[in-house]
């Protein structure tokens, strides 16, 4: 040892004790394994179209922080509390906790955390960049537009909004049921978005000569206008007095034009719309029955949203294809083939051939067709007038041949059709113009690869920003790296919600507010994935006492004077804020 | 050496009475040593305590076997329990009890004294009707029975030993000292 | 001041007047009573010691190696089973040099259970490095407490006193309890030669390499021979304020005795009177009472029995596949010494069945008229089962 390592006390007293410092014993020399940390990505983040912070805004939930991880929201997403109630929440299907027990309940602390921002009228604090020259023309007031006019407004650009409908919000004002998202709720989101100096113009819609005229006013243009007329059946009788379109009877009810139906219906289609018009339809007092071509797990509905409408009564009549309606005007007959699965199609769901030559004839008094939208107008979808075109994740840009650059993002340009696919395509749509206007065309798809969370497509305007989060490894947590013994099995909470019967009488919001000790139990659960929460595991383990507490951000840091890189600290780490690489390397 | 045995059930301060006693007696000029019986003590359960005195340093460390006098705190003890077991010849049998006993055969040949220690201790406040605590009485009883030690000494022990309702338990005492009936040696066939 | 008190207020009277900082414990029947005592006498301010409770006998110990190294005095209690838990820091204790004290009431160890005396539970103690004391009476039990701060703070070792479940613990008997002053001045304040300091930081009981690891054990053996001598010599300064002394062995009517009776605890009480009534019958017996055990006092064994023709020993205890475990000490003591006289070995007693007159007559009878011990170990008054 070379040390002295006993001494001597009077008579027949040889006892071990040492005086040295074990300072003076730098185990550092012996490390051939260097531990640092090193915060990665969650899952849940990655699988988040708007690449929200999650295991951030989690942390910080945990903490009591309310605001602050209502900001980190919103530096990625301008919608939380619309979101909170309408997004499909992909971050949960991601979630590694779902492997140990349960996944964490990301949408309701999404939406707790904006109405908590709400009742406390939390004012946001976002970094904003200095003003710019330039001037964006936005189409559509609906979320991809409101989307992008957040972020560019984020970056410095003034931007003015154009909507043909006498209130800003688009689908989610005007398609999406008061149930799923009370209209107060919208505003007070579009509000915020105002108040950044965001310019509304409702009530104007935009002729097809806009774009070529907006080049004396803007620098460019993004076209959000989303899909609002529904598409053709294609089937004789289709266009019966009387036969509705249920996009449209949707606009109806949230204009406040709603009569009571007590009647049969069927709804044709297996989508949002679809399952909307049908809830919309019980509420109203009438027995809905939805016709579906394919299966019940291949409705690009919400499977939330198809679970509820099955709870509150709605039929789903599945495997049959609509051949013909007949009516009168009081009753009509829809007349449907059985289908059956035939392999499996591109889009990864059932492919259908008929079963057979037999048909059913369903008889109802009233027919909704809902099996999916589009563009209102042809002019609002690129790649028609030529010019430079480039094409994103969820977004796409066209350089038209006068030298207005317009962007097309929302649905125009997106294969789901989600609100957080329209704020990540608003995003894109955003970084990609604040790229041209500095550097070109041509340096938007190498410099946007810098700003995905994780291996992307989901962008982040923090990290796009250089904020904190442009520290964070690209690599995203798997579970089987997160340390589990630091972990108890701990149920997910229930989201509480209006008693079935209830909520077949009313349009009232279906899902309650859950309580901020709740929110915080659950949010407890979350691993944290790849973030440090101080929880001091490599403080209290390093045997060299080479984990010092320091004033930095990071809490503490590695003395590397004493650190021997026995890498005790990155196995403890519970969720994976450390690495441990060669030295030297 | 003089070796007396407590009878009592758990609860009954049996034990205590044996330590009041030797405390007394050592007041008197007398060597002692008590002790309980060795074991679990359970409430209720019938318990006994001892007490050797003797003008000499005690050295015996063992168990009583053969008691010169018995003190029973609890007249009921007698259908359960071979209270006169090793008692030697003409030795007192002192009884807790409001009445002589309705069966005097296992007492002859023993001498036999009684008080009524539930009552005067009721008539003193100590305890209740279902627990009255009759060890300071039976103090009383046995100072009188032995003739040894005397009331000073046993008021002393008390007033050292029972921080709580001293007085009461003095009187008690006292009472039953006036009151024990002291029956004397029992001929053959239980007559006294 | 004499006064009537148990066995164990003896014990928590000694605590007191030596002025113990520090006390540790978990309660085990029949230890009990010293831990309700002491825990009475720091909630009444009577005695001036943090009281530690703890979840184990193991965590009691413990908190005392910690509390010692401070240079604090203190103390435990315990028995049978407690003891057996702590085996582990025994061996610590005794290795840091810790001089502490503890009260072991003998009790046997389970199964089956049995809360009467045994001294089986210290004996299995022998190697920790613990003084041992056994004792007698409770007057005895004070004074070597006392003595036992006195002799482990000279030899930095810690000190096990030892009484029998009941027979000692549990039973009243007069004990001249002393004044405060006179204990002063018999015991002065812990004065420790080493201890933790964070004015002065060091570390204790550190990896220690096999080229001084045998020397530091070789320094405990070395302290154990110096407890012998210090031990004669603690008496001697407690008997020039108290007026008592023990010795390492007490030799009664051992001069000519032809036969000497050897024992330990309260049966050296018993036996004392059965020696006495012996005596008066003109049988020349004598009686050796054990009291230091560890260090074991060869000598004084040896000069006391000697001269006899046959020494019994009765042992409370038992070494399974050995024999009585004070008499194997007994026959290592004389081994050496040549025309040493033969040892006989009882065993009474176990688990608190009473060593009654009778039977301490019994052994003398059965010593006197066999020439040779017809076994290692007699078992006495053994029932047919």
């Amino acid at each position: 040892m070379g040390e002295k390592a006993e001494i001597i006390i009077g008579d027949h007293l040889l006892i071990p004790c040492s005086r040295m410092s074990t300072l003076s014993n730098k185990t550092g020399s012996w490390r051939f394994l260097r531990p640092r940390y090193d915060e990665k990505t969650a899952p849940c983040s990655a699988a988040c179209p708007a690449g929200e912070d999650i295991a951030m805004v989690e942390m910080l939930t945990t903490q009591g922080s309310f605001k602050e991880a209502w900001d980190t929201i919103l530096r990625e997403n301008p919608f939380p509390a619309v979101c909170g109630r309408v997004c499909f929440h992909p971050c949960e299907g991601r979630c590694n906790r779902g492997e140990f027990d349960e996944a964490i309940a990301i949408h309701g602390i999404e939406r707790f955390l904006a109405d908590t921002a709400a009742r406390n009228e939390f004012k946001s604090s976002l970094e904003k960049r200095p003003p710019r020259k330039e001037k964006i023309a936005i189409v559509g007031a609906g979320p991809s537009g409101l989307a992008a006019a957040y972020f560019l407004t984020m970056l410095g650009y003034a931007c003015d909004v154009f909507e043909a409908m006498p209130e800003a919000g688009g689908v989610l004002r005007w398609g999406i049921p008061e149930y799923r998202l009370p209209v107060s709720v919208l505003r007070s989101e579009i509000a915020r978005i105002e108040a950044m100096g965001v310019r509304i113009y409702t009530g104007k819609a935009v002729s097809s000569d806009f774009l070529s005229k907006a080049q004396d006013e803007y620098h460019a243009v993004f076209m959000g206008c989303g899909h609002s007329r529904s598409r053709k059946l294609a089937i004789p009788g289709e266009d019966l007095e009387g036969l509705e379109e249920g996009i449209s009877f949707l606009n109806a009810i949230r204009r406040g034009e709603t009569a009571s139906v007590h009647e049969t219906v069927a709804v044709i289609g297996g989508g949002n719309t679809a399952v909307d018009v049908a809830r919309s339809i019980v509420r109203l007092g009438g027995k809905a029955i939805i016709v579906y071509r394919r299966r019940r797990e291949d409705m690009p509905a919400f499977d939330d949203e198809i679970t509820m409408a099955l709870e509150e009564g709605v039929e789903i009549r599945e495997l049959l294809a609509p051949v013909r309606i007949d009516g009168t005007g009081e009753s009509y007959t829809l007349t449907v083939r059985a289908m059956r699965v035939a392999g499996t199609d591109s889009d990864g769901r059932a492919a259908i051939e008929p079963a057979g030559e037999e048909s059913e004839e369903i008889v109802v008094q009233k027919i909704f067709k809902a099996i999916g939208e589009e563009a209102a107008e042809e002019w609002y979808r690129p790649g028609e007038r030529g010019g430079q075109q480039l094409t994103l994740s969820n977004s796409i840009l066209v350089r038209q041949p006068d030298g207005v650059v317009v962007a097309y993002g929302g649905d125009l340009t997106n294969d789901v059709k989600s609100v957080v696919h329209a704020v990540a395509s608003g995003k894109e749509a955003a970084m990609a113009l604040d790229i041209l206007f500095r550097k070109g065309l041509d340096a938007i798809k190498t410099e946007l690869s810098a700003y995905v969370v994780g291996s992307g497509p989901s962008l982040s305007m923090e990290i796009y920003m250089a904020g904190p989060r442009c520290e964070r490894n690209h690599h995203v947590v798997a579970y089987n790296e997160i340390n589990i013994d630091y972990f108890h099995l701990s149920p997910r909470i229930t989201q509480p919600r209006l008693l079935i019967d209830e909520r077949k009488k009313t349009f009232g919001e279906i899902d309650l507010k859950i309580s901020a000790n709740l929110a915080i139990r659950e949010t407890e659960r979350c691993f944290n994935c790849g973030l440090c929460n101080q929880c001091d595991n490599c403080y209290l383990f390093c045997p060299d006492i080479a984990v010092c507490h320091d004033e930095s951000k990071q809490g503490r840091h590695i003395n590397y004077d004493y650190c021997k890189g026995c890498g005790l600290c990155v196995v403890e780490c519970p969720r994976n804020a450390m690495i441990l690489e060669e030295e030297g390397q | 050496m003089i070796e007396i045995r407590f009878h009592g059930r758990g609860g009954q301060g049996t034990v205590i009475a044996s330590i009041l006693l030797s405390k007394a007696l050592f007041q008197a000029g007398y060597q002692v040593q008590s002790f309980p019986v060795f074991g679990v003590e359970r409430r209720g359960a019938p318990v006994e305590a001892y007490v050797r005195l003797d003008k000499e340093p005690i050295l015996l460390r063992t168990n009583v076997y053969q008691p010169d006098h018995v003190v029973v705190q609890d007249h009921t003890l007698l259908q359960s329990v071979d209270v006169t077991r090793g008692l030697k010849a003409g030795g007192w049998v002192v009884i807790n009890s409001p009445e002589l006993p309705a069966n005097m055969v296992p007492f002859t040949g023993f001498r036999l004294a009684y008080v009524d220690a539930s009552r005067i201790a009721l008539r003193n406040k100590l305890g209740t009707r279902t627990h009255p605590i009759v060890n300071t009485p039976m103090l009383g009883a046995v100072s009188r029975v032995f003739e040894m030690p005397p009331m000073d000494a046993i008021a002393a022990a008390i007033r050292e030993e029972v921080p709580r309702e001293t007085e009461r338990n003095l009187k008690a005492a006292q009472d039953a000292y006036d009151e024990v009936r002291r029956v004397g040696l029992i001929e053959h066939n239980g007559a006294s | 001041m004499k006064r009537v008190v148990e066995g164990s207020q003896a014990v928590a009277e000694a605590v007191r007047l030596a002025r113990v900082g520090v006390i540790s414990a978990y309660p085990i029947t029949p230890q009990t009573h010293i831990v309700e005592f002491l825990s009475e006498y720091c909630a009444n301010g009577s005695l001036n010691a943090r009281f530690m409770r703890v979840e184990s006998e193991h965590s009691a110990l413990a908190a005392l190696i910690g509390t010692v190294s401070t240079g604090v005095r203190a103390f435990t209690a315990t028995s049978g089973q407690g003891l057996a838990l702590m085996h582990e820091l025994l061996h610590w204790t005794s290795g840091a040099r810790l001089p502490m004290v503890m009260a072991e009431v003998n009790r046997a160890l389970a199964p089956g259970w049995n809360i009467w005396v045994d001294q089986t539970d210290s004996l299995a103690q022998r190697d920790t490095g613990w003084i041992q004391l056994y004792c007698e009476n409770g007057q005895e039990v004070l004074d070597t407490i006392l003595q036992a701060y006195r002799l482990g703070e000279l030899v930095n070792l810690p000190v096990m006193v030892v009484l029998d479940a009941f027979f000692l613990s549990h039973t009243y008997e007069p004990v001249d309890v002393p004044d405060q002053e006179l204990v002063d001045s018999f015991l002065p304040s812990y004065v420790p030669k080493f201890q933790l300091d964070p004015k002065d930081p060091c570390a204790f009981g550190s990896l220690v390499t096999p080229n001084v690891y045998m020397e530091m054990r070789h320094s405990i053996a070395l302290a154990m021979d110096d407890a012998l001598g210090c031990f004669s010599y603690v008496e001697d300064e407690f008997e020039k304020i108290f007026g008592r002394r023990y010795g390492s062995v007490e030799a009664i009517h051992c001069e000519d005795a032809e036969i000497i009776l050897v024992t330990t605890g309260t049966v050296t009480s018993t036996s004392r009177q059965v020696v006495n009534e012996l005596r008066a019958k003109g049988e020349k017996v004598g009686l050796m009472k054990l009291k230091l055990f560890r260090p074991f006092p060869v000598h004084d064994v040896r000069m006391t029995l000697m001269p006899a023709k046959k020494v019994a020993v009765i042992d409370r205890n038992f070494s399974f596949g050995s024999g009585g475990i004070f008499a194997q000490e007994i026959r290592a003591a004389l081994c050496n010494a040549p025309g040493h006289p033969p040892i006989y070995g009882y065993i009474a007693g176990i688990g608190g069945r009473d060593v009654t007159t009778d039977v301490i007559k019994e052994i003398y009878r059965k010593t006197k008229n066999s020439d040779i011990p017809e076994a290692e170990s007699v078992w006495m008054g053994l029932q047919e089962v």
